[in-house]
């Protein structure tokens, strides 16, 4: 027998991100000033760092989300995030230090996230509702209400996500988006491959079933959101090198963000459906959106009016063909 | 069939992009200037933006063609955003660009990738700590603090209990007013008592209305008069007052910049002065400073836009007309 | 064709119905006629059309080619609001209830009576009784929310609410499937007495025994025809079944010599939190041993905690001779015990996921290196087992969800032979399933326990398991009652161990 390795419908719903990506910078490409501007290396970069913080975020967003979860905190914990790391410089430790530092700070919000919705079999969407507001608190009041600015600045996490020595090449990219790449490449490896990654997709496709099959329900849970909250931990690292201090208020509303990308990613929020790629080239395509609107100069409201259409139209094009199919079949008749 | 699909979202997106406005012009053969100020819907910044269009249109009559690009952050008070607007401009490649900062520090790498990019910036409004811009054209906060601190010094005739109700964290512009004022109180008047000078209204005015009406159930026995450094804090500190009865001069303030409610509480005796800057200059002049600048003049690197102290008493004088009602509508249309 | 008696036009005509699903005939020219208050037997396996033709009628689908008549009219539903409305009523194989509304509201869920958009409850009530009355269960509670009942329960609530809109036509989907004997007696009850009224029933059920029992007439469908139909009386059901599978089937129930081994399993006192409350039995290699009872006498809750998916509250558990009491579904697994749920939507399969994953879930570890997934030994490997077990898919890779009943269940079994499973603890392997792929499954029982396996299987359609087991015990109320060979036992024995002590047990539990 010769099975294709992969059914047709298949391969379209994994290609559809592709498709969105490919679709915008086609119409980019129509017009005449943006195709002289937007298609320029030095642009791709800025793109590239701008995708940066989403797209990690969207690494772990994507694991919660397939396991048929919400992390609704990521925001603040990115905002916890960059605080902590600013902290972290101000005592002066190194780079390797304030990054696993701050990371290990991501995770252990994401620790209890996730020990609270497995000890109590609590909806993800309350506890990370309510994390996301403990986590705003926290940073604010660790930052005492305001901006952190580390006295003597730490060059290597500041240039994680600097550009600003080459801003008209698109080598060198700045390190943090390396990581990001390196990141998303392991990440997709895992979920995709790994057996650990398949417990995740089956938990989130049907968890009795996961639990019948002898899979530890609750220890990859709490593994799933200990991982998103550490990736949500790195992603407030490059915040910090971005702004190039601790901002406490900083990314409200980015977990809506990186949501978005994962759903324009393919993924599905009732669970069991998702990829690593596919988030990162969502990630990449909000970036694009809002990058050629800036260049285009739309006014700010048309820019918020086209995202929010490509997210309905992303994740809307799976139910939308069935629905055109039957359409035309009845006017055969 | 799913090759169809996409070319419908296809041709919707076009004409989604068509509707754009702007989308129709040619890009002229002058000069390409993009303006980021911290917001798009305050009325201080379509008053910059009045400022940016007039220095156009007299650039055009001198023969000088000029295109002015008005793109604020897509969320308003984000540093982030902000950072990405400036980026993105960087990598399209303009001119030049005038840029008020959304925070002293966080935008000071934006603006260096500028200048390694030979993008001039000019910083309007809030200061910058970093010496990579090309010139700094803004009111001299310290001074219209100053300004403000020696009116309700006269007022309270050097005597009594003053409030002064911070602004937020790491905004420059107010900042330096809440220095001046307290520098003008501490050097003339060393009977008057600061009672709070520590308490931060925040970016809403919600929040300000909060923090204010916390502030005066504190001290709404001793407090003689108020300083408050910026629009939001004045409407809601007045506002706060009336609630307790203390308004109508019973408490003195003097605030800083207008709006249509700030205005009312002048006319109506809530509010006994209004330090007031000059937007519509300070876009003027960002525009025409970095003109001459790309046209290799030498400018200066600290432009004063001046202040001016708006009372019920002078209020109706033209002079003062063109600062509290700037001619927007002249420069941006009826539609804006 | 009997005459009728009221008209001259019979109650329902289905003339040269046809009805085409992309490249699919569903239905090829189908025709029937329906008396009124007959009913009319509806067989074929799954896929023959059964569906296709009753969403047609309950206008569900509109059909291509062909017409309907009801009472010599022409009927044409263009959605089911409008069947209903006209005297169709349909009751699925999925109960359609409100699980948190009272058994009044669901019975008038959408015909309550009222002005103005405001109700009236008296009405409502008296509505309610007459109908339950008119099913001759006057004592179901009214108040009570519907998930509080049992199944046979709830299905008596949905029929009580089709009959609310006096049908003409009743369908009813498999309404059997998941009642045990004496509630679906009980339902044959109502159904002679709803034909009695001189309302016409379309009967649809894989239970051949079923059909004889209730129905007067019979229809065969195979792959959209109808391929024959008759009178009921004298109709053979070894003639009806190669109707419906189009081939001989010698022998649904294949049984070879087997030999017995060592006891694998020994389960003593065995109580669950609240079900079963004291169980023993033994299992051996190389047996098939039945567990028969009604539904609520805790067969499932049984496996479930010998498996370590309940609580376990008492009793002792010895696998292959030692002591394992306590346990989790990872530690049965890893001794190679499998458990088949009854519930293969709900909990048996990953529907949105592949074949490759449903098949290997167990034991990712067998296909994989150094924690990786090895894409195509597992799809090699899942290949085999598909083919091994006649699975009809396009792919290894297409998500089990898109399959038939009867091939999502051999799914859910080659995850046990994956798994390579020595125990196999099988909860209703045949529930609601074409009788191609049930006769599949005996086979493939047999072979296992031929090869040494012991296999557990818990059933309450008592024909397979008297044509696979070698010993079958009866459950009752969260016990044993009683176990002995299957030679030793009767059909009539063992219904009446497992009603035990009194009739109505079936219903109450």
């Amino acid at each position: 027998m010769n099975w294709s390795r992969l059914s047709s419908s298949e391969f379209l719903k994994a290609m559809r991100p592709f498709v969105g990506l490919f679709l915008v910078l086609a119409l980019f490409a129509l017009d005449s000033e943006l195709r002289t501007v937007f298609f320029k290396g030095s642009n791709f970069k800025t793109i590239l760092t701008q995708t940066v913080i989403v797209a990690i975020g969207a690494m772990g967003m994507t694991l919660v989300i397939v396991s048929g979860g919400i992390d609704l905190c990521a925001g603040s914990v990115v905002a916890l995030a960059s605080v902590v790391a600013a902290k972290l410089i101000e005592y002066n430790y190194g780079f390797l230090t304030v990054t696993f530092g701050t990371i290990f700070v991501g995770a252990i919000v994401g620790l209890f996230n996730g020990g609270i919705i497995t000890a109590f079999r609590m909806m993800p969407f309350i506890v990370t509702l309510g994390m996301m507001g403990i986590a705003r608190g926290i940073s604010k009041w660790l930052a005492n209400n305001q901006t952190v600015n580390p006295k003597t600045p730490l060059d290597s996490v500041n240039q994680l996500m600097d550009n600003s020595q080459s801003p008209l090449t698109f080598f060198p990219l700045p390190d943090g988006v390396w990581f990001a790449i390196g990141l998303a490449v392991f990440m997709a490896i895992l979920l995709r491959r790994s057996v650990f990654g398949r417990h995740v997709f089956a938990i989130g496709s049907n968890e009795d079933t996961a639990r019948l099959c002898g899979i530890r329900v609750n220890l990859n849970k709490v593994l799933i959101y200990t991982l998103a909250g550490a990736f949500f931990g790195f992603a407030g690292v490059m915040q910090f090198s971005r702004l190039t201090q601790g901002d406490p208020s900083v990314a409200i509303g980015l977990e809506l963000q990186i949501i978005a990308a994962v759903v324009i990613g393919g993924a599905s929020l009732s669970g069991g459906a998702g990829s690593i790629p596919g988030s990162v080239i969502g990630a990449f395509m909000m970036a694009s959106l809002a990058n050629g609107s800036s260049i285009k100069d739309w006014p700010n409201y048309m820019q918020e009016i086209i995202i929010g259409i490509v997210i309905i139209l992303a994740v809307g094009m799976d139910k939308l063909e069935p629905l055109l199919q039957r359409h035309l079949n009845k006017q055969k008749h | 069939m799913r090759s169809l699909l996409l070319g419908a979202i296809f041709t919707s997106l076009i004409l989604i992009s068509g509707c754009g406005p702007n989308s129709g012009e040619s890009v002229e053969d002058g000069l390409k200037i993009v303006v980021i100020p911290k917001g798009t819907t305050h009325e201080f910044w379509k008053s910059i933006h009045a400022g940016a269009i007039k220095a156009k249109q007299e650039l055009k009559a001198k023969g000088q063609s000029v295109e002015i690009i008005w793109k604020g952050p897509l969320k308003e008070d984000d540093r982030d955003e902000q950072i990405k607007v400036v980026e993105n401009f960087i990598s399209s490649g303009v001119d030049g660009m005038v840029l008020a900062p959304l925070d002293n520090k966080a935008l000071v790498r934006p603006v260096e990738t500028a200048n390694n990019a030979k993008i001039p910036v000019v910083i309007i409004d809030s200061g910058l700590e970093s010496d990579k811009y090309t010139s700094f054209v803004s009111t001299d906060n310290y001074a219209g603090g100053k300004m403000g601190g020696d009116y309700l010094g006269k007022l309270l005739a050097g005597k009594g209990n003053v409030l002064m109700l911070r602004y937020a964290v790491g905004s420059a512009s107010t900042t330096n007013r809440e220095q001046g004022f307290l520098d003008a109180i501490k050097e003339k008047y060393p009977d008057i008592k600061v009672l709070s000078s520590d308490q931060y209204a925040g970016a809403t005015r919600e929040l300000a209305y909060t923090v204010s009406q916390n502030l005066l159930s504190r001290y709404n026995t001793e407090v003689n008069g108020i300083f408050c450094p910026n629009e939001s804090v004045t409407v809601s500190m007045t506002k706060a007052l009336r609630d307790l009865g203390k308004a109508k001069g019973k408490v003195k303030v003097v605030g800083f910049d207008t709006s249509v409610q700030s205005l009312r509480d002048l006319e109506g005796g809530d509010v006994q002065g209004l330090v007031v800057q000059n937007p519509v200059r300070m876009g003027y002049l960002g525009v025409k400073t970095l003109v001459s600048h790309l046209a290799g003049d030498v400018v200066s690197k600290r432009i004063d836009t001046g202040v001016a102290m708006v009372t019920k008493a002078n209020m109706l004088e033209s002079e003062i007309q063109e600062l509290i009602n700037p001619p927007i509508e002249k420069y941006l249309g009826a539609g804006n | 064709m009997p005459l009728n008696k009221f008209s001259q036009h019979p109650r329902l005509r289905i003339l040269n119905v046809s009805k085409r699903f992309g490249s699919t005939l569903a239905l090829d020219g189908v025709s029937l006629e329906i008396d009124s208050g007959e009913v009319h037997a509806l067989i074929g396996e799954n896929g023959a059309g059964k569906s296709t033709l009753m969403k047609v009628l309950s206008g569900a689908h509109q059909l291509d080619k062909g017409s309907l008549e009801l009472d010599g009219g022409l009927f044409t539903p263009s959605d089911p609001l409008y069947a209903r409305n006209s005297g169709v009523a349909m009751i699925y194989q999925e109960l359609n209830l409100a699980p948190d509304l009272s058994v009044e509201e669901n019975v008038l869920l959408g015909r309550e009576p009222g002005k103005l958009g405001w109700l009236n409850l008296k009405e409502r009530r008296r509505l309610a009784k007459d109908a339950l009355e008119e099913i001759g269960q006057p004592d179901l509670p009214l108040d009570v929310p519907v998930h509080s009942l049992t199944i046979a329960q709830q299905q008596l609530v949905e029929i009580a609410r089709a009959l609310v809109g006096q049908p003409r036509v009743l369908i009813m989907d498999e309404p059997t499937s998941s009642l045990t004997r004496v509630d679906a007696e009980n339902l044959f009850g109502v159904i002679d007495h709803m034909s009695q009224r001189g309302v016409s029933v379309i009967y649809i059920s894989h239970f051949l025994e079923e059909c004889q029992r209730v129905a007067s007439r019979f229809t065969v469908l195979r792959d959209g025809k109808s391929v024959g139909s008759g009178e009921m009386v004298g109709a053979s059901l070894n003639e009806i079944i190669q109707m419906m599978v189009g081939r001989e089937v010698s022998e649904i129930y294949p049984r070879t010599r087997r030999n017995i081994g060592k006891v694998v399993l020994e389960v003593s006192n065995l109580a669950g939190l609240a079900k079963p409350k004291d169980v023993d039995f033994k299992l051996c290699a190389g047996e098939i041993f039945g567990i028969f009872g009604l539904v609520g006498a805790g067969r499932t809750e049984t496996i479930r905690t010998v498996f370590g998916l309940d609580r376990l509250a008492k009793g002792r558990v010895e696998l292959f001779g030692k002591e394992d009491t306590n346990s989790s579904p990872i530690r049965r697994l890893a001794m190679r015990v499998g458990l088949l749920s009854e519930n293969r939507k709900e909990e048996g399969l990953l529907l949105n996921r592949s074949l490759a994953d449903n098949l290997t879930l167990t034991s990712f570890q067998s296909v994989s290196y150094f924690g990786l997934v090895n894409d195509a030994l597992q799809i090699t490997t899942s290949e085999k087992l598909i083919s091994e077990l006649e699975v009809k898919a396009s792919s290894a890779s297409q998500p089990v969800g898109e399959l038939s009943g009867g091939n999502q269940q051999k799914i859910a079994i080659g995850r046990l032979l994956h798994h390579k499973a020595e125990i196999l603890l099988m909860d209703e392997p045949t529930r609601g399933i074409d009788v191609g792929s049930k006769a599949h499954i005996y086979r493939l029982m047999n072979e296992l326990a031929k090869e040494g396996k012991a296999v557990l299987f818990v059933s309450s359609y008592l024909p397979e398991l008297l044509g696979v087991c070698d010993r079958i015990s009866v459950m009752s109320r969260g016990v044993i009652v009683e176990t002995r060979s299957v030679m030793e036992w009767s059909e009539s024995e063992i219904i009446e161990a497992a009603v035990g002590f009194s009739n109505t047990e079936g219903v109450a539990a």
